[in-house]
């Protein structure tokens, strides 16, 4: 028998608690931030904050001078981006007030969520203020980041000492998908359990249970390998731009690298951090290094705060010719200078690498500064966070997964370990007299060369309790396709595999660069289908555990055959595609989709062409065929054009639901969320689905597999009622397209294009509306396609994203 | 050939659209307030002996739909009163004066009531459902051109620049605010009593009433600064504005027209006539020099010249077309748009003209002059021009 851990009985589950209001105290950037994110969910939340202290006497009668404060924040933080919000009319579920006034309403709040400002004794004393009106067993947490939780409840009443934890939120809670809970001595396990289930599956966070330790877990080590980065930069003479060339998406950190993601933060939000944990822990065996270098207190001195002061360790500034250029900071000489291009040839070796873990190995084995730099990190990483054990946690995921959600890092550090070789790590360690925690010798004697490893499908971690590999909790709900590698694929190419994923689902999983859809994906895709048909599978599921679910069509093919005038082939690939996302719309077994972030074009087109889409609430979904000269050519415009028509009702003026939609896919419009998906049609109200915690979509999707496959699953016929408008809805369409460029709003290309996209939308220039069959149109879209295809600023356009990834206007 | 006269003239107010008193108030029920305040301020006219009504509006659909003219006259006159709409754009409210003066000089009727009415609150400028020819669309795209781009048009062809257009929009909110101030349109309008049902902060039916007789557009924080800060929303770059174009608006304005036999039969003392009108084409692309057109071609049919004209009305729709009118049909400022214009005032399409006749009608009383010019640019590429004589 394996060993279970402890944790709270019944992680991943909910209780009978229900939050239909919450209380969010303070309304600062992350105040109001977590107030939009509940809002978010289709919670209502009371806002609160002070009264300005600079009333006057008229102004502190007037309700509006008094709630200044949390109005202006709330609406400052609606103007952020990326939003905080999912849909902008949500703000609605958020009433604003302020402490004076308004406190007693915290009584009909199930959670009640203190966000003011880090001092002990301010937070304390708004505690005392909420004992009065708190209804017993309402939930009451801090959102501490630096505070001991224990510190808070001095003085307080039995039932709000069970029932308070912290509950840390990263910024932008939105976004960030860390949240920790850190219970306090006397926390209530109900409570524990309570909102560890509760943030995952209704806030979409990755939960980690924390002890109350300063920074706890993800801005402990975080921050540690921050200020390790400061140390060894400085002992290795490398600059901020090479710095961050070398721990940014080359080796799975966060595009915003180290010194970017300081500005972002805030340079003294780190110094705090660092401070905090070089006053509190004096037994920490790298606490000089929390010690801030020089420079970083000449920042705070200056303060060059980073993105909130304007500068920090980059600035943006305008060059002579009044070109917006990025300067960044020299620590000799604390100037800002233009920088130059980093060159290592360790990342010339590595950036051809598309797999982080075979990337991460080059990187290794490189011999240049760069390599050294990295590898010296890595080692002060590894070893400060095997030394974390058991201090900060009993577990090693934990540690992995607080970095993973609250820093970005695609790997967390001792699954960077197991990547570069746990015993060769930790003998270089040795070497370099780094002293990492005996538990990691332990676990090699024992024969355990990983911490971790797959088994039967489900991912395991060593226990140094225990000295054994036990399951990971809270994951028991997720469908992770990385755990299914080690099963044998029911299908794969080079380009996509097919897994079995259990009660007799499938699922196809894009692998390509971007998840961008080629032949091998649509190959998968027909295979696919194919398959479940022939051998009787319940149905599949199309998704992916990859950043982006799909990024579209992988335009290099057809690039080079447009170029080389390959129209005939052109015309066979165009077809391909059509046929792939018909046959998913057509099989005869239910095709859900899970799509989560980045859904354009071509991944766009096979979520419309499925039966339902169950989507992660952060999923970014257009048909932006127009950005690269081109329209949606897999169904995309049939589609839009089916569904509006489908929309409409005797009587209606059908012209502004279809202008609106040739509007949409010819701005290449994306929904910032699912829910702005919906309301561009891209998603079907009512009938796909948006689940917030974008790690749970794929057993989601594989639940409505199962319901269409019970309900009984016929497949739908080709429709040949689509209601398109001939020339009653081109010539105003036209005309608007006109008044566009004459406005200087688009290119004539721009104004070819959306003319294009209308042609197919309303059926060619029929004399009257018609109804027409989905071949018709998937005609119409091939035709605009392949016409569009030999025009040469459509061409300037897609080399232009090939080559530096960004659009082209012309 | 019998004269025709103009013996009374009352308009509303201007609302401003969707925010002000009128947002909610039907265009049919504005222009009955009105004439009803007309009539009753012809004590010998009684409403059946009104042989038309003609309604000017730019937007004949929805609450202006189901031939608005006669759904006014049963209601606002008599049974027996027959009613019409009319609509050339923002000149409907002059061509309907201009047509009831014809039909009564040529013996066709005794008395008419002509004017216009217009919801913008309500109907939008290019109505609900918009229904483009696709040959017209393709081959000649600029004929359906919005009105804002033909005023960047006409700022881009005519060196109309940025500050000159904000300058004149600054002078016009100037100029309305003193006339408001003096009481200059008191005499004019007639106050409505709008009568709302709504919902409470409570969540519960509630009623009010209040009375509009005030025009709303004009803004007394403006100035040249802020204009300068507003961007161009028309096109990218361009230099037409919110604060540089009229204002969208509610109102409705009336004249009683009456043949001079039946003025002396019934013994009323006439205020003015419509000396002639005249209408005419231009490129629709830069549709807002029309009256450049217009103009000359009134002053030809009723023989007179530019100089014989005491003051101006020159519709604004846009500060552009009225600054490049002025230089190239060589108005005078200082006579043109003595109270301010639509910039500042508001410009309720099919209403405007008639507003514009009873408005240069008490002007040219105030000052002593005796010949107005009512002119205006045109959708589609027209130009009007009125000439109102005063008694």
């Amino acid at each position: 028998m394996e060993a279970v851990m402890q944790e709270p009985k019944s992680v991943g589950k909910t209780s009978s608690r229900k939050i239909k209001k919450v209380a969010v105290l303070g309304s600062g950037v992350m105040g109001s931030r977590i107030a939009c994110h509940f809002a978010n969910i289709g919670v209502q939340v009371l806002l609160l904050d002070i009264v300005p202290f600079d009333l006057t006497d008229e102004q502190k009668k007037d309700k509006k001078q008094r709630n200044r404060i949390v109005n202006d924040s709330l609406k400052h933080a609606l103007k952020t981006n990326p939003a905080p919000l999912y849909d902008k009319t949500t703000v609605d579920r958020i009433t604003t007030g302020n402490f004076d006034d308004d406190l007693a309403g915290i009584a009909d709040c199930d959670w009640i969520i203190e966000v003011v400002i880090e001092r002990l004794d301010i937070k304390k004393q708004v505690f005392e203020k909420v004992e009065k009106y708190r209804k017993e067993g309402t939930l009451i947490t801090s959102n501490t980041s630096g505070i001991p939780i224990h510190q808070l409840t001095e003085g307080r009443s039995e039932d709000f000492v069970a029932h308070f934890a912290g509950t840390h939120f990263f910024n932008p809670p939105r976004y960030l998908k860390l949240l920790e809970i850190i219970p306090g001595p006397k926390t209530n396990p109900e409570v524990l359990d309570f909102l560890m289930g509760y943030g995952d599956r209704f806030l979409g966070k990755t939960m980690v249970l924390c002890k109350d330790t300063p920074a706890f877990i993800a801005n402990r080590i975080g921050v540690f390998s921050i200020m390790a980065i400061f140390h060894l930069m400085q002992d290795m003479g490398l600059s901020v731009k090479e710095v961050d060339a070398l721990t940014g998406p080359i080796s799975g950190r966060p595009k915003s690298a180290t010194f970017r993601t300081a500005d972002v933060v805030g340079i003294d939000t780190l110094a705090k951090v660092a401070n905090g944990v070089f006053d509190n822990c004096p037994k920490d065996e790298a606490r000089g290094l929390f010690k801030l270098p020089e420079f970083v207190n000449k920042l705070i001195e200056n303060g060059w705060l980073g993105t909130k002061s304007g500068q920090g360790f980059y600035k943006k500034s305008k060059n002579a010719e009044g070109k917006k250029e990025i300067l960044a900071l020299n620590l000799k000489t604390m100037e800002y200078e233009k920088p130059e291009k980093p060159r290592f040839a360790s990342i010339g070796a590595a950036k051809p690498v598309e797999d982080l873990k075979e990337r991460l190995k080059v990187l290794h084995s490189g011999k240049d500064k760069g390599a050294e730099f990295l590898n010296r990190l890595m080692y002060s990483v590894f070893s400060y966070s095997s030394n974390r054990l058991p201090e900060v946690s009993d577990e090693v995921y934990k540690i992995d997964d607080a970095l993973k959600a609250g820093f970005g890092w695609e790997l967390g550090p001792f699954e960077t370990w197991d990547v570069l070789g746990v015993e060769k790590c930790l003998k270089a360690m040795k070497d370099s007299k780094l002293e990492p925690a005996n538990w990691v010798d332990e676990m090699l004697a024992a024969g355990c060369k990983t911490f971790y490893k797959i088994e039967n499908g489900q991912r395991k971690v060593y226990d140094p309790q225990t000295k054994k590999y036990v399951s990971i909790p809270g994951t028991e709900g997720m469908i992770i396709l990385d755990n299914l590698r080690g099963n044998k694929a029911v299908w794969s190419n080079s380009g996509s595999t097919l897994h079995d994923i259990g009660d007799g689902v499938l699922c196809l999983e894009f692998q390509t660069k971007m998840n961008a859809i080629g032949s091998e994906v649509l190959e998968g895709m027909n295979k696919s289908v194919e398959i479940a048909e022939a051998e009787g599978w319940k149905g599949l599921v199309i998704g992916n555990d990859a950043p982006q679910f799909s990024a579209g069509a992988n335009l290099m093919m057809i690039f080079m055959l447009a170029v080389e005038q390959e129209f005939d082939e052109l015309d066979m690939a165009v077809r391909m595609f059509q046929q792939s996302t018909s046959r998913l719309r057509f099989s005869s077994i239910p095709v859900v989709s899970a799509p989560h972030g980045l859904t354009l074009g071509g991944g766009c087109e096979t979520c419309l062409h499925s039966d339902k889409v169950v989507a992660a609430a952060e999923t970014y979904m257009g048909l932006v065929e127009s950005g690269v000269g081109l329209i949606p050519a897999g169904g995309g415009t049939k589609e839009m054009a089916l569904r509006i028509s489908d929309g409409f009702r005797k009587g209606d003026v059908e012209l502004n639901a279809v202008s609106d939609t040739i509007v949409n896919i010819a701005m290449a419009k994306v929904g910032t969320s699912a829910h702005e998906a919906m309301d561009l049609g891209y998603l079907r109200q009512n009938l796909d689905r948006i689940v917030v915690n974008g790690s749970r979509v794929i057993q989601a999707a594989k639940q409505e597999v199962l319901d269409l496959h019970e309900a009984g699953y016929t497949a739908p016929m080709e429709r040949k009622d689509i209601k398109v408008q001939g020339r009653t809805a081109l010539g105003s369409i036209e005309a608007a397209v006109y008044a566009m460029k004459f406005g200087g709003y688009i290119s004539e290309h721009d104004a070819k294009i959306a003319g294009k996209i209308a042609h197919v939308f309303c059926g060619g220039d029929l004399s009257s509306p018609t109804k027409v069959s989905e071949t018709y149109l998937l005609d119409l879209e091939r035709e605009a396609f392949l016409s569009l295809l030999t025009e040469p600023k459509t061409l300037e356009r897609i080399q232009g994203l090939l080559q530096t990834g960004k659009p082209v206007r012309n | 050939m019998q004269e025709a006269y103009i013996v009374a003239g009352y308009r509303s107010a201007v609302g401003k659209a969707k925010r002000g008193g009128f947002r909610f108030t039907r265009p049919d029920d504005l222009a009955v307030d009105v004439i009803d305040h007309l009539v009753k301020s012809v004590p010998q006219v009684k409403p059946e002996m009104v042989d038309d009504l003609i309604v000017g509006n730019a937007v004949p659909e929805a609450e202006q739909g189901m031939q608005i003219g006669r759904m006014i006259s049963v209601r606002a006159l008599a049974k027996e009163t027959a009613g019409m709409t009319i609509n050339r754009y923002c000149a409907s409210g002059m061509e309907t004066l201009a047509v009831g003066t014809a039909k009564i000089r040529s013996g066709m009727a005794q008395c008419i009531i002509a004017g216009g009415t217009e919801s913008m609150s309500l109907v939008p400028t290019v109505g609900w459902k918009t229904v483009l020819n696709y040959e017209v669309a393709k081959n000649h795209p600029e004929y359906y051109l919005g009105m804002g781009l033909t005023a960047e048009a006409v700022a881009n062809e005519f060196k109309v620049s940025r500050e000159d257009q904000d300058a004149w929009s600054f002078q016009s909110h100037q100029r309305a605010l003193n006339a408001i101030d003096k009481g200059y349109f008191k005499e004019g309008i007639c106050p409505i009593t709008v009568n709302e049902v709504y919902v409470d902060g409570n969540g519960k039916r509630a009623t009010r009433e209040f009375v509009v007789d005030t025009d709303e557009g004009p803004r007394r924080g403006t100035s040249m600064e802020a204009l300068a800060k507003l961007r161009p929303v028309f096109a990218q770059g361009g230099s037409v504005t919110a604060g540089n174009s009229s204002q969208t608006s509610d109102g409705a304005a009336f004249c009683m027209l009456m043949s001079e036999e039946m003025v002396l039969a019934l013994g009323i003392e006439p205020i003015g006539r419509v000396v002639t009108a005249a209408s005419v084409g231009v490129e629709p692309r830069i549709m807002g020099i029309g009256p450049v057109a217009a103009i000359p071609k009134a002053l030809g049919q009723a023989g007179m010249k530019l100089s014989d004209i005491d003051l101006v009305e020159l519709n604004e729709a846009f500060a552009s077309q009225t600054v490049a009118v002025v230089r190239e049909a060589g108005l005078d400022p200082e006579k043109t748009n003595i109270n301010g214009g639509a910039i500042a005032l508001g410009h309720p399409l099919g209403c405007t003209g008639t507003k514009l006749v009873v408005q240069i009608l008490h002007d040219l009383k105030r000052t002593g002059g005796k010949y107005g010019m009512v002119t205006a640019c045109v959708g589609g590429g027209q130009g009007i021009a009125g000439i109102i004589e005063r008694f």
